[in-house]
């Protein structure tokens, strides 16, 4: 049962006052940001709170010489000069600037867990109290030593730190900024007369890790002569001390090395490091320098300053002002909630919703039995209930939903719904999941896709091998972390119709999966998908739109919903783990002869769009190499974590990962630099595609080939840095991924250009703006189809009342289909426009074009007005005004047999990183992406979605897993789930382009939507393989594995 | 979590200016102040993204300050000024700001847009010479899943360059 609303906190005026009700039992509370937290993990909120935010004492919020007081904010306490530097330092650790701006030095310390801890620890830190008895001063050591007391903290206190003292600390987190700790190392050294060290303290601790002091470790440095000190005695020493403990992000080895380690770092510096594990950087594998490829062009408003365009949204977005579908509020308007299943796998024995109905305030409250249609959708096969009757499959089904006059009654709601469950064998491995005796997901079993594939004489090739590599890749489970979660409205139109606006990815498929489960034709729902707060294929599925559109009907009123953070993380859609043995195989020269694979991909509780996903990273297999045996096979396994489907890249990017590093593991066996070896290996241009079917032109594989030879990251510092603190790789990769949906699906283009009553130009496409900037791609193919200006056309999107089927703004398909759309219905609205001119002037046509802002004369110059502006033009033609539809079927491949893409984009992908020498963590330096994805139709745009991609195959690559243990979320919210933050992102993003095509190719331009992310992963990997000799396989890349490969781990810690 | 149930008791009435204006809600001394502007304000320009303070989608200045909305209980807010982004045009920089993250194409999907202005506000403020390790430092707290945060982090020292050269 969800609490009833605890009573309110608190106040008192003074610690006097507060001191006696902290003793009876509340919790004081002063910057109140960790509760938050607390709460949200489902912590219980105390009964009584007492809040400091009013408490007055003198000294309480200020900071001397020496003492800090318990109310100082961190902000303030990190701008103290008065504070020694080490401190400062790692109250700049703490969080991010936001929140150190309400959370205080107190609460840090008071959670007992708190990274401020041992830098404390490290300075002699006491604690001043103010309890029933009085005040009393505690050392913070002794103070941990002792259970919690009910004791309110009024200040801490500092030694002076004698003159010369060394004082050092470090943090090291899970990723650069605002991270949870992993473990924290601090120690302050004080000189001795004799140069030796007079006193030394160390300590350890923070985040999960109980704190406290390294005696050893201090009794060894104590007395001991600075530039004689066995640093590798001393790493193990400490190592032996640090007490850690392992979690779902890193195991206790790991953070018991990293803090050794560090420490060692932070006193010996390099030389410490060295006595680690001396760096043995590889030979540098740079490929010899070439020119760049003809026409190739850097992306970036720098260098495009012509091309710059603002999009049509951005100032609204910028304002604020911007209309997403979650923001829509009306008085009459409910708040519906989903109630979620909370285990991973149980029979449902019933279902008992009358606490809540009876409730007041509540207007609907639906389940399984109110679904009217088809219980069940998806849009490959129909395996997920709209709600749950008879079972759930992970935590996150949706049992039951609820539509109440505000957010807490139809939370109280939830809670009265009573549901039964008789629990069943949870299926948490992909693997043990296709066991012939395994428990199964769904009747029928749990092997949802099995293909296979046999290609030349697989076995007698490997025996010809010369060199043979084979590894095990593994993909995380990644979130989209679209910043708007799952939500909108839902409203019961007078005439019947239902309105859908929820943010999403292909509203007409919408229509027909809620047609479906409503048992009502299609045509009476209208889905108005966009715009959309981010999908990055999260959307593409159904989302919240069942129990939205069951809520919205049963109540006959509007209903808003949109999920919170926490429950998108269990409820919401993934990206499908992989995990891609891979064995391949080339003869001494380097050419590739052979692979062999076998996936198995977890596809969670539901199919969704899985078996594309799979069949998509089977299609690029080989990559872009000629490989003549091939032996594969691909299964996709049911289980009960989470559900997963489309996610930006589909499977290729998962490939990619695999061949790439496999390609790049075998230059280095044959001696071959990265661009020879695949130079050795490339398919050429008009040879088949991969299952054998026709590919478009313009291949420009060589080309970014060249490019990347051509890139000055080669040249860049590789090796130990300058502080010797870390070592640094270049490393490269190749992007190939098909585009579009595939020669099997029916996959329309539709678009309708119209004058608008107000003289817009408006372009009507079936597909969604989610942030892509699908807006400036229609401004800019729609006016260079008619001639006008881009701010004559306006963009109209998402809306399945305005246009026939456009298919699915997914697959990198929007660019291609807005122009292609564009070229096909331009030249006829034109004409018509040129003709109503003409006919409204009394002037003869031939006289008259489309420019910018209206009809001009042939002669006129461009800074002459029009000869009618289109706003004259459409009220004088008033409800006869001229329009221009278009329909066709996005450009495929003939190729029955399977689905085969006929589009792919080219680019190579080249990073350098820097490898911590005393953690394993790895920074990118510099990524530098050269695409070939034809005309650049939109700066901005093209810029953003590889910068973006990036950044994101970022978090893919060293920091995003969504962990389930047990079919239980590991992480539950932003505060474990690590999604890549400013500080993260490369220091340098450069993209390049080459946008020319073959001469006779008209399909123009390419979708750019996944390619800044497709290689991202591998090379990555090449580069940490060039710091470190070892090429990571398992994303996101592990720390520990890391620092082991650069012998960084203590002789008992070693694997 | 939910926004805890409003209990419009005398007790709980909470008064402080907004944008501008003084306000009085009845809210339950812990609902957030983000919740307040959303639900009770109609003040959407603030967005919640995860309700743990980890994303600033909701952030907004309480006495000038940026902090998380998500974070702020009412009960603290009696007697403050709360600027949202809605308000922010009373401050100076901010024109200048909204400008150069518009040119610039800073945003895609726009979600963070609102909580980020909010922050570059309050840096540029205090700060009008940032480098970019300072600009990013600045935005940790933030999450922009579309952008990989070049769009906003040039846009952002193109704002600080702009306001360089109008007050030297």
């Amino acid at each position: 049962m969800r609490p009833e609303p605890p009573r309110p906190p608190s106040k008192p005026r003074s610690l006097a006052e507060a001191a006696p009700l902290a003793a009876e039992g509340a919790r004081p509370v002063a910057g109140g940001t960790a509760l938050q937290v607390e709460w949200a993990g489902g912590g219980r909120r105390p009964d009584r709170l007492v809040d400091l935010s009013r408490i007055a004492d003198e000294g309480f919020r200020s900071v001397e010489a020496g003492r800090i007081g318990a109310g100082v904010t961190l902000a303030a306490a990190g701008r103290a000069a008065d504070l020694p530097a080490m401190l400062r330092a790692a109250i700049g650790d703490v969080a991010g600037p936001n929140v150190r701006a309400l959370a205080t030095i107190a609460g840090n310390v008071m959670g007992r867990t708190g990274c401020l801890i041992p830098p404390l620890l490290a300075l002699g830190a006491e604690l001043e109290f103010i309890g029933a008895e009085g005040t009393r001063r505690i050392a913070l050591e002794a103070w941990l030593a002792k259970p919690a007391g009910d004791e309110i903290l009024a200040a801490i206190h500092l030694p002076e730190l004698p003159a010369g003292a060394v004082a050092v600390h470090r943090k090291i987190g899970l990723r650069r900024a605002f991270s949870p700790s992993v473990i924290g190392v601090a120690a302050v050294l004080v000189p001795g007369p004799d140069g030796r060290i007079a006193m030394a303290r160390a300590a350890s601790g923070g985040g999960p890790n109980p704190p406290g002091r390294l005696a050893g470790t201090e009794a060894a440095l104590a007395g001991a002569d600075p530039a004689a000190i066995d640093w590798r005695a001393l790493r193990d020493l400490a190592f032996a001390e640090i007490i850690a403990v392992s979690d779902v992000h890193r195991t206790a080895r790991y953070r018991r090395t990293a803090a050794a380690n560090a420490l060692v770092a932070l006193l010996g510096g390099p030389a410490g490091l060295d006595a680690l594990a001396p760096v043995r950087t590889p030979p540098s594998r740079a490929p010899r320098r070439e020119p760049p490829p003809a026409g190739e062009i850097a992306v970036s408003r720098a260098a495009m300053a012509a091309d710059w365009h603002v999009r049509p949204d951005m100032a609204d977005k910028v304002a604020g002002r911007f209309p997403y579908h979650t923001d829509a509020r009306s008085p009459e308007m409910l708040v519906g909630r989903i109630l979620r299943a909370g285990v991973p796998h149980a029979r449902i024995r019933s279902i008992d919703t009358r606490a809540a109905e009876a409730l007041p305030g509540v207007a609907a409250v639906v389940t399984a039995a109110d679904v009217p249609g088809l219980n069940a959708y998806g849009i490959v096969v129909q395996d997920q209930p709209a709600l749950c009757g008879d079972k759930v499959r992970y935590v996150g089904d949706a049992v039951a939903a609820v539509a109440a006059v505000d957010a807490a009654t139809a939370a109280r709601a939830l809670d009265l719904i009573a549901v039964d469950y008789e629990p069943l064998p949870v299926v948490s491995d992909p693997v043990a999941a296709l066991a012939p005796d395994a428990p199964p997901v769904h009747e029928g079993g749990n092997l949802r896709r099995d293909m296979t594939l046999e290609r030349g004489d697989v076995d007698s090739a490997f025996a010809r091998c010369a060199h043979v590599v084979e590894a095990v890749y593994t993909t995380p489970r990644q979130m989209h972390a679209f910043m708007e979660t799952e939500g909108g409205w839902v409203m019961p139109e007078p005439d019947g119709t239902l309105t859908v606006r929820v943010g999403a990815q292909y509203g007409r498929r919408d229509q027909i999966q809620l047609g479906r489960i409503l048992d009502r034709p299609p045509e009476s729902i209208r889905v108005v998908s966009g715009p959309t707060g981010g999908a990055f294929g999260g959307k593409d599925e159904l989302t919240v739109q069942p129990a939205l559109c069951l809520l919205a009907l049963k109540a006959g009123r509007p209903v808003r919903l949109q999920l919170d953070r926490s429950e998108s993380v269990a409820a919401g859609w993934k990206s499908m783990p992989f995990t891609i043995r891979m064995r391949t195989g080339c003869d001494a020269a380097g050419r590739i002869l052979a692979q062999e694979l076998d996936v198995v991909a977890d596809c969670g509780a539901y199919a969704s769009l899985s078996p594309g996903v799979l069949e998509t990273a089977l299609e690029h297999l080989a990559g872009p190499y000629v490989i003549p045996n091939i032996r594969s096979r691909g299964r996709l396994a049911y289980t009960n974590n989470g559900c997963c489907g489309a996610f930006r890249g589909f499977g290729a990017n998962q490939m990619t990962f695999a061949v790439e590093s496999q390609v790049d593991r075998l230059a280095a066996l044959c001696g071959l630099d990265p661009v020879a070896m695949r130079r050795l290996n490339l398919r050429a241009p008009g040879d088949l595609g991969f299952l054998g079917q026709v590919v478009a032109p313009s291949e420009r594989l060589r080309e970014v080939l060249t490019a990347a030879a051509a890139s000055d990251l080669w040249t860049h510092p590789r090796g130990i840095t300058d502080d010797g603190s870390a070592v640094v790789g270049v490393g490269m990769a190749l992007n190939y991924q098909g585009n579009g949906i595939g020669s099997i699906f029916d996959d329309p283009i539709t678009v309708r250009l119209a004058l608008g009553a107000d003289g817009a130009i408006e372009a009507h496409y079936d597909l969604v703006e989610m942030g892509q900037g699908l807006v400036s791609v229609v401004q800019a193919s729609v006016a260079a189809a008619l001639g006008c200006a881009r701010s004559d056309v306006r963009p109209v999107l998402g809306d399945t009342a305005l246009v026939p089927d456009g298919g699915s703004t997914s697959a990198s398909r929007g660019s291609v289909a807005v122009h292609l759309g564009a070229k096909a219905a331009g030249p006829a609205l034109k004409a018509a426009l040129i003709e109503a001119a003409a006919a409204v002037l009394g002037r003869p046509v031939e006289r008259l074009t489309v420019g910018p802002g209206g009809i001009r004369d042939i002669g006129a110059n461009a800074c002459d007005e029009p000869v009618i502006a289109f706003s004259a033009l459409a009220a004088a033609l008033g409800d006869d005004r001229p329009a221009s539809s278009h329909g066709r079927q996005f450009p495929k491949t003939h190729w029955p047999e399977a689905n085969a893409r006929f589009f792919f984009c080219f680019g190579a992908t080249i990073a350098r990183v820097s490898v911590d020498r005393a953690t394993g963590a790895v920074t990118v330096l510099d990524v530098n992406l050269h695409t070939a994805a034809g005309p650049v139709i939109d700066a901005a745009g093209y810029v953003g979605q590889i910068e973006g991609g990036i950044v994101q195959a970022l978090g893919f690559t060293l920091l995003e897993h969504a962990a389930i243990e047990d079919g239980r979320p590991a992480v539950r919210n932003f505060d474990g789930y690590m999604v890549p933050m400013a500080p993260d992102a490369p220091g340098s993003i450069r993209v390049f382009a080459l946008p020319d095509l073959d001469e006779g190719d008209e399909f123009g331009p390419r979708g750019v939507g996944e390619l800044g992310m497709g290689a991202v992963t591998p090379a990555l990997s090449a580069a940490i393989a060039d710091a470190t000799g070892v090429w990571p396989s398992a994303a996101p890349f592990r720390p520990e594995d890391i620092l082991a490969a650069l012998g960084g781990l203590p002789a008992e810690a070693a694997p | 979590m939910t926004a805890l149930a409003i209990a419009p008791d005398a007790d709980d009435v909470v008064a402080f200016t907004l944008d501008g204006r003084p306000v009085r809600f009845a809210a339950h001394p812990e609902t957030v102040l983000a919740d307040l502007l959303r639900e009770e304000a109609g003040i959407t320009a603030t967005k919640i993204g995860c309700r743990v303070g980890r994303c600033g989608a909701c952030t907004v200045l309480v006495d000038g300050v940026a902090v998380n909305g998500c974070l702020v209980p009412a009960h603290r807010l009696e007697g403050a000024t709360v600027v949202t982004p809605d308000g922010l045009d009373a401050l100076p920089v901010a024109a200048v700001v909204r400008a150069a993250l518009t040119e610039g194409n800073a945003f895609q999907c726009g979600y963070c847009a609102p909580g980020i202005v909010t922050t570059v506000v309050a840096l540029l403020t205090a700060d009008r010479d940032p480098d970019e390790a300072a600009v990013r430092a600045a935005l940790a707290g933030h999450i922009c899943r579309c952008t990989g945060y070049g769009s906003i982090v040039r846009a952002v020292l193109d704002a600080a360059a702009r306001l360089k050269e109008a007050r030297p």
